[in-house]
């Protein structure tokens, strides 16, 4: 069951984000949902990587070989944080700029090429 | 000397990149095209340097030294075959074009353009030659994060709008292949392709396996617009700058099918559910893309959307090639790919020449004034021709590639709806060309039905616009079958790559034979039908006013419902694009588990 947790915590962030974004009434609350969405590949990501009784992947005082997590998935989390951060803060200032030209922030009412 | 060539492609315009940002505004007037023009050409002719050295044998570079020892893999490394280096010379050159195409665009926006499209650049030959999963995926997001940018540099509310939808999109696609990746790393422990092959292969035939394969291939799908992923395309496209929508349909779509393709015949090719799931699946949803998008193409006024939903119709064609077991389809794909690039790259700059010019893009608004810029109108004639699938240059090598795949695998369906596509995309742009620079049908038909907006950008020299447009629809003209031979010649390292050299950290790898030769084409005449069909379906359009009134009501009863459907869908609400999205991945997950 342990073992099994994380991957449906996983389906669970996906499935929330995604039906957030298909109902959105709000560019913010949209850009929020698709972090939810994000947030599913970190609990996979650690998930895949870690190791029950082991420490930190950092073999300073404890000698090379000691069990330890995978130090990989954890640098794929850190990039993954970074383009999240990346994206949102450009879906950010996108929502932004268009607020000020359409004075709303509703999907339904903002449609490209309408 | 050749492993200090490998990294360049990539350093090169990220440094320059940064260096343009960093003395933003103290820059001369013309200085930044300057650079951007000349790094797109020192990238094209590094990449020019490479492929002989890659004749014989691609070249494995791994960063930091950190080769692999006894088949373990730690590092990241590039490998450089001949097919890689030609596509990143295609990249780049392409955007040398382009940049040429908008020198003087833009000013009031300083150098961010130039260093946003130096950075798409960085990240699509990254994405090219890559050998490493993840790395792939920060490539891949490089590469959207700088073209979403781009898309609402302009800060216009559509723009705004197409770039949003065209984020939320994309982004969720790029989590998709992210728990992707996961899932093959949780199975294989290993990010390289040559230790996931082997890795996947040791597996025998795994359900996870499979499940990444298409979390990973829909992320590469939603990029290349391929039905029923393509919602954000049409609107992106149509809003952007043109010399962004220039390497947007040109390079950008097809880049990411080429990805797709690389990563099928590189590392999942043998597990049998995934070889089921490209034969089958992706032969289907390429074949529906080239007709969906080639009739929305058909019914456009708004020169740009249509070129962008013809750019779906073209896409899907590549999916075929991708999809069919035999290697010629994936020849075939490649060499449509840099043909297809080339010719919509053209397109889009005659569209960009037109809104310069005449501050519209609209069809009907535009009809008959474009007379005295009739170079433009030939340009565009000659691409119209071309993306029929007239059976010359590189498209026309191309289709006839896939298509001969196709019929050899006993897909003539596949063959027919590659040619209807493009005959359907292809009338489109020809009956386009007639009506803006010959004055032709004066008759509205029912494009009147599609949105149109007025816009306009800065006006430059037409000569220094219009020289780029001719010399690429010109080289893709006249390079056809020297361009196919060597694809042909260069496609076996990509089909076959030497895995346990790779993973032993060899010296030399083994070049690996060729492969095998081509098929007989599948009937000469099939490709002049086509280009007849688009013939007609011009001139069509064009003479509305002398058909009798019963057979054109005859035609739009027919017409009609299909046009409701396929409009309501392309509604430009996000919710409604993921939710297509959404019902896409189901089905590919249905069917892959029911197989």
């Amino acid at each position: 069951m342990t073992a099994l947790l994380p991957w449906l915590v996983a389906a669970w962030l996906l499935g929330i984000g995604l039906y957030g974004i298909v109902t959105s009434s709000n560019y913010i609350h949209l850009i929020g949902c698709l972090n939810v969405v994000q947030s599913a590949t970190y609990v996979i990501l650690l998930c895949v990587g870690y190791r029950w009784n082991a420490g930190p992947p950092i073999f300073d005082p404890q000698p090379p070989g000691t069990p330890a997590v995978d130090p990989v998935v954890q640098a794929l989390v850190l990039t993954d944080i970074v383009i999240g951060a990346t994206v949102s803060a450009l879906l950010l200032a996108l929502a932004v700029q268009l607020h000020k030209r359409k004075g709303t922030l509703d999907p339904e009412a903002l449609r490209p090429m309408r | 000397m050749t492993d200090l060539l490998v990294p360049l492609p990539i350093a090169l315009p990220l440094a320059a990149a940064a260096i343009l940002l960093v003395f933003a505004h103290n820059w001369p007037e013309g200085a930044p095209d300057a650079i951007a023009v000349v790094v797109s050409l020192a990238v094209a002719a590094i990449c020019g340097l490479l492929l002989p050295r890659v004749a014989q044998a691609p070249i494995a570079y791994w960063f930091g030294g950190w080769q692999p020892r006894h088949g373990l893999t730690l590092g990241i490394g590039f490998v450089i075959d001949q097919t890689g280096a030609l596509i990143a010379l295609f990249i780049a050159l392409l955007f040398a074009a382009t940049f040429i195409f908008a020198r003087g665009y833009m000013p009031e926006i300083g150098t961010y353009f130039q260093a946003l499209m130096l950075l798409m650049m960085t990240g699509m030959i990254g994405f090219c030659l890559t050998h490493d999963l993840f790395n792939m995926f920060v490539w891949f997001e490089v590469m959207s994060v700088a073209a979403f940018a781009l898309t609402a540099v302009r800060l216009e509310a559509s723009a705004l709008e197409g770039a949003l939808n065209f984020t939320v999109v994309n982004s969720i696609g790029s989590y998709l292949m992210l728990g992707g990746i996961g899932l093959i790393y949780a199975k294989v422990g290993a990010l390289d392709f040559s230790a996931l092959a082997q890795g996947i292969a040791k597996a025998g035939a795994n359900p996870v396996v499979t499940a990444a394969f298409c979390l990973v291939v829909i992320a590469l799908l939603i990029k290349a617009a391929i039905v029923p992923f393509q919602f954000w395309l049409s609107d992106a496209h149509a809003v952007a700058p043109s010399p962004v929508s220039v390497i947007f349909s040109g390079a950008m779509v097809s880049v990411a099918l080429y990805g797709a393709a690389k990563l099928y015949r590189q590392v999942f090719a043998g597990d049998p559910a995934v070889d089921f799931a490209m034969h089958h699946l992706m032969l289907g949803m390429g074949a529906a893309s080239a007709i969906v998008g080639g009739l929305m193409c058909l019914w456009q006024r708004h020169l740009k959307r249509l070129l962008a939903f013809s750019t779906i119709s073209h896409v899907g064609i590549m999916l075929i090639g991708i999809g069919l077991p035999s290697a010629a389809g994936t020849v075939g794909m490649i060499v449509y790919l840099l043909g297809h690039g080339l010719v919509k790259a053209s397109a889009f700059m005659v569209a960009g020449i037109l809104l310069a010019t005449y501050g519209g893009i609209d069809e009907l608004g535009l009809r008959g004034l474009a007379r005295p810029i009739w170079p433009a109108g030939l340009a565009l004639a000659l691409a119209g021709l071309l993306l029929a699938g007239a059976p010359i240059g590189l498209m026309g090598q191309g289709a006839t590639l896939i298509g001969s795949a196709a019929a050899s695998a006993g897909d003539i369906w596949a063959v027919v709806a590659m040619t209807l596509g493009a005959a359907l995309t292809g009338g489109a742009v020809l009956r386009a060309a007639g009506r803006i620079f010959l004055g032709l049908g004066p008759v509205p038909g029912e494009e009147e039905f599609e949105p149109t907006e007025r816009e306009a950008e800065t006006r430059r020299p037409f000569w220094l616009m219009f020289a780029p447009c001719a010399v690429l629809v010109l080289a893709a003209l006249t390079s056809g079958g020297t361009v196919a031979r060597f694809v042909h010649r260069a496609a076996g390292p990509f089909i076959h790559p030497d895995n346990a050299g790779i993973l032993q950290g060899a010296a030399k790898l083994t070049g690996s034979g060729g492969i095998a030769p081509l098929p007989p084409d599948p009937h000469p005449l099939v490709p002049w039908l086509g280009l007849a069909l688009a013939l007609g379906l011009a001139a069509w359009d064009l003479s509305r006013q002398y058909l009798p009134h019963r057979l054109l009501s005859l035609s739009r009863m027919g017409v009609a419902p299909v046009w409701a459907v396929l409009s309501k869908a392309h509604d430009g609400i996000i919710g409604d694009y993921v939710a297509w999205m959404v019902a896409g991945l189901a089905v590919m997950a249905a069917v892959l588990a029911l197989r």
